[in-house]
């Protein structure tokens, strides 16, 4: 045991010298041995004690869970054709997870894709509320230039918290077309995602079709396991639950028939709105608002400032006129009052009266809109020539009520439960509604002007599509909707048409004699002329409703900007005898329906033409009338 | 000079270790470095063993007192390598380690500890035999002084601590009295706030100050000490198998072939692997001690202590580190990081503690 040479031992001191070096070099034993114990403990301790806690961390680091966002489904017209799509877009995100330094992230994002810092940080600071492993979307629907100089600083890894994720995005048509009917997309906002169970991030629908059949077009998305390393980095993908599309639904629209449609308000530059669809079943052929928004600039999350320009736009463009616009009908609504005279039995269609210009009612004075009257007229002529003296004859004979209760049968002053949100009502007056809403009796001098549209009357254009159905159905108020068939995944099936609201007994002879009426508006001496097409027996009526009383507009004239001109009206259907094809065409400010109707006839042509395979017409806008003489219109009367 | 007969004394049991921890070394350092821009490194491993070897050999043949009759020579000639390092030295990390050569990168320090160790063994073996007076003290300690600054001026701070252990290991063994242990004790507790403030570079600083709350920071300098904690947790009692880590091989851990490289291991080899390395560096660590029980002369029983003491202090400190344990601080896991200098100057080390033990029974 003892290694040291004699020869070195010469004293006590030396053996003394090395018991103490043994003892030392014992207690060193020792010591490493109680150190290298401690130390296994330590391992034992996160090793198997921590194992668990240790494992998951280890697990989130290295492991993503990307999203893949579901495509939304298409949307195709009846024949097939595909009015909304999705195409591939870049988004540029942040996630806060991996960025040591936010606020330099955010200065070289910024800097990197050309955007101002501060709406970016803005931007973040929107989504502090979510986990740090999702990414904030900066840069929607990014420039491939966006793109290039985002991956180029990446691979530089001076970004590595900055993602690049192709995504599907909404493609709508690009002129706008049926903004109003397809509606948007949008992110979700902090009351869908409590009250509608979507997850944040969620892109939904936000208005029109999009919104109302979200749930069918949404789809589900999928989700991709991948490996990254340090840098965040993609080395391998674990596995992966590929995103499925929405469903696939195809619509009543006729594209054609839409985009027919909308040239004829272009061709003018109306504002309006129009409802086309077939009377038998309720399906919308064509459904226009203008003026409109791009829904595409929507899809890819709007910026403020064009979000603000719509919604501050005087012509309110996010408007859905035809559901949400409350418009005085004119002298389309004599038809209720005479479905009603006659249905009540008050009239035959051959009750006459005769027109001087005016008439007395209650004491007062009621013009018609002819100035030396139209002379002896039937109810063919006084529909066909729109006699104000006729209509305040029977109006006055009928009463309110019963022009509200036929009203109300056809469609008017009700919802028509179309399949699009934010249905307003319109209002049809009666004595009751007048006691219970303004705690007033009705005075009969009112009913003279509600039996020729104005007044208190007011209607939503869609709503006098289903009148426009029902007289030419003979009396089934169809509900309008939009769905002809989804596509669940195993091919398409039909979608069972919406039940009627009602079918009102209408006597045959009381429709006879509307429609008559109607086919000589437009075929005979009436104002409907520049709606003829020759062999399809179209019948219809215009209407000119007054935005302002001629008193009012006198006391503003030269002071104000709005526009006073009046609402011009074109409802139809066509052919005359088993009606396949009804609508209405609303002009604002279009000052009288001749216009409407040429836009109506547009759309008629186009839908005969398609139906018949022969070449689709092109809109011809007529040139710019002539100065109008100056015709003073006395007081109440108007309506062509 | 080499009697056949040592050849029967030397301590083959040692051997086997050293060269399986040698052998998990490059292992770890293949699965750390099979993903990226370094996966020949270990090759340049198994080339710095090759070498290393040839010099063990050297080291074991040469009699040590014919190296210790030299050591002046080895010291003066380690302080001018240290001082070209300051001069002409490479940069990587922040730090002047290494002297370009043709073929690979030198690193004085590495060397410096085993000069070190000869000269203070041959210092206090001359010096009067019981306890050292606080002369011989004096004269030690400027002895390690000189290469721990210019190390420490590299900077290299861990290495430059690793030469003081060497001091202080074999004035313990010559028979330093306790009570001068215990007084250097509290001066260098009372001197850690002086360091802290003139001394220490904020790198430094933060790496100290992380450890003792790693989430003041995690993103950064605390980042390190989190990653390596999660590797050696994660790997679980049986570990994630061999370049089956994720730590290491996604890059959590930062250069995990060098002073990581115990946390890879810990990662894929599990508690069972670390109780296996723990337990051939203990083995390793005890085996020595009882060669400087055994040596022949006090000579060899200082050589033996002043090498062991530096190899202890960095196999300790590492794998604590690796734990997360210990502030990171770039030292090395002797035998098994990569890096040339440090495995041949280790195996030379172990070359000196066999020659000591072989020549126990010589005169």
């Amino acid at each position: 045991m003892l290694g040291l040479a004699p020869s070195d031992l010469s004293s006590v001191t030396v053996s003394e010298d090395r018991r103490k070096l043994v003892t030392r070099l014992t207690v060193l034993r020792y010591l490493v041995i109680v150190m290298f114990v401690a130390l296994a403990m330590a391992f034992w301790y996160f090793q198997v004690v921590q194992y668990e806690k240790f494992r998951e961390v280890a697990e989130n680091n290295h492991q993503r869970t990307l999203g893949l966002r579901a495509p939304r489904g298409v949307m195709f017209d009846r024949h097939g054709k595909i009015l909304v799509e999705n195409r591939d877009s870049f988004v540029i995100s942040v996630v806060r997870e991996h960025s040591r330094d936010m606020d330099r992230t955010i200065r070289l994002l910024a800097q990197v894709v050309g955007l101002d810092e501060a709406s970016v940080r803005e931007v973040v600071r929107r989504h502090r509320g979510q986990p740090g492993y999702q990414p904030i979307p900066i840069v929607e629907d990014a420039t491939l230039a966006q793109v290039a100089a985002v991956t180029a600083h990446r691979l530089d890894t001076e970004l590595p918290e900055v993602v690049v994720e192709r995504v599907p995005t909404r493609r709508y048509p690009t002129d706008a077309m049926a903004a109003h009917l397809f509606g948007y997309v949008g992110e979700v906002t902090e009351g869908q995602l409590t009250r509608e169970g979507y997850r944040s991030g969620d892109v939904v629908g936000q208005a029109g079709f999009e919104k109302v059949y979200n749930k069918l077009l949404m789809g589900v998305d999928g989700a991709r396991r991948v490996v990254v390393n340090s840098l965040g980095r993609e080395i391998r993908t674990i596995d992966e639950v590929p995103p499925s599309e929405g469903r696939r639904v195809q619509l009543t629209i006729d594209y054609d028939v839409q985009r027919a449609t909308e040239e004829g308000f272009k061709g003018f530059g109306y504002a309006g709105a129009a409802v086309v669809l077939d009377p038998r079943t309720g399906e919308l052929l064509s459904y226009v608002s203008l003026p409109a928004y791009d829904p595409n600039t929507f899809a890819a999350g709007i910026d403020r400032a064009t979000w603000s320009a719509l919604n501050t736009d005087a012509l309110k463009p996010l408007q859905d006129r035809a559901i949400q616009g409350r418009y005085s009908p004119g002298s389309t609504f004599k038809m209720a009052v005479a479905a009603a005279a006659l249905e009540e039995g008050i009239i035959t269609p051959d009750f006459t009266v005769h027109c001087t210009g005016s008439a007395d009612f209650y004491g007062r004075l009621f013009h018609c809109w002819k100035l030396g009257g139209h002379g002896t007229m039937d109810l063919r002529h006084a529909i066909e020539q729109s006699c104000d003296v006729y209509f305040y004859t029977i109006g006055k004979m009928v009463g309110v009520d019963k022009i509200n209760k036929w009203a109300t049968a056809l469609g008017l002053g009700v919802k028509s439960g179309i399949d699009l949100p934010n249905e307003v009502t319109g209002l049809v007056p009666s004595t009751e509604w007048k006691r219970t809403k303004l705690h007033e009796n009705w005075y009969p001098g009112e009913t003279i002007s509600v039996a020729i549209g104005q007044g208190q009357v007011s209607v939503t254009p869609v709503s006098m599509a289903v009148y426009m159905a029902a007289l030419a159905n003979g009396g089934r108020r169809v509900t309008p909707h939009l769905v002809k068939a989804v596509d669940e995944g195993n091919g398409w099936k039909s979608v069972a048409t919406p039940e009627s609201a009602g079918t009102a007994p209408f006597k045959p002879e009381t429709m006879a004699a509307i429609h008559d009426g109607l086919w000589m508006v437009v075929n005979a001496a009436g104002t409907g002329g520049r709606a003829r097409m020759v062999g399809y027996d179209v019948s219809g009526k215009t209407g000119t409703a007054q935005v302002i009383s001629l008193e009012g507009a006198k006391a503003l004239k030269g002071r104000t900007d709005l526009d006073l001109r009046d609402n011009g009206w074109f409802v139809f259907f066509a052919p005359r005898d088993n009606p396949e094809i009804a609508g209405v065409v609303f002009t604002e400010h279009g000052e009288h329906g001749t216009n409407a109707a040429l836009i109506s006839r547009h759309i008629l042509e186009t839908y005969f033409a398609k139906k018949e395979g022969r070449p689709l017409p092109t809109f011809k806008p007529p040139p710019p009338p002539a100065p109008k003489p100056a015709v003073v219109v006395p007081t109440t009367g108007a309506g062509q | 000079m080499f009697e056949r007969r040592l050849f029967f004394h030397i301590d083959y049991l040692m051997i086997i270790a050293l060269g399986a921890l040698c052998a998990v070394g490059v292992m770890m350092i293949y699965s750390t470095t099979s993903i990226g821009p370094n996966s020949t490194l270990y090759v340049k491993q198994l080339y710095a063993i090759a070498i290393g070897v040839v010099v063990f050999v050297v080291c074991l043949v040469i009699d040590y007192r014919t190296l210790a009759e030299n050591s002046l020579m080895f010291y003066l000639a380690v302080v001018v390598l240290l001082v070209g390092v300051l001069l002409f030295g490479t940069t990587g990390g922040g730090a002047r380690r290494w002297i370009p050569l043709p073929f690979f990168a030198l690193q004085p320090s590495e060397f410096a500890k085993l000069c070190v160790a000869l000269t203070l063994a041959k210092f206090f073996d001359e010096s009067r035999h019981g306890s050292p007076s606080m002369t011989d003290l004096a004269v030690g300690g400027v002895i390690t002084l000189v290469p721990f600054l210019l190390i420490a001026k590299e900077p290299d701070l861990g290495t430059a601590i690793t030469v003081l252990t060497i001091l202080l290991g074999i004035s313990f063994l010559a028979g330093m009295r306790l009570r001068l242990l215990g007084i250097l004790l509290i001066l260098a507790i009372v001197a850690a706030p002086v360091a802290w403030r003139y001394a220490l570079k904020d790198y430094q600083k933060s790496r100290i100050s992380t450890f003792i709350d790693p989430e003041i920071d995690p993103r950064g300098a605390g980042y390190q000490q989190i990653q390596a904690r999660i590797s050696v947790g994660s790997g679980g009692p049986w570990g994630k198998g061999f370049t089956k880590g994720t730590q290491g091989q996604l890059r959590f851990l930062p250069v995990a072939w060098n002073d990581f490289v115990f946390s890879v291991y810990g990662e894929e080899q599990g508690f069972v692997g670390v109780v296996v390395a723990l337990g051939l560096y203990l083995f390793v660590i005890v085996r020595a001690l009882e060669t400087a029980r055994l040596a022949k002369d006090r000579l060899g029983a200082y050589l033996v202590m002043g090498i062991l003491s530096a190899f202890t202090f960095q196999v300790m400190y590492n794998i604590t580190m690796s734990a997360g344990l210990a502030p990171v601080k770039g030292l090395t896991l002797p035998l098994m990081s990569s890096g040339g200098s440090s495995i041949v100057a280790t195996l030379a080390g172990f070359g000196l503690i066999l020659n000591v033990r072989m020549r126990r029974f010589t005169n």
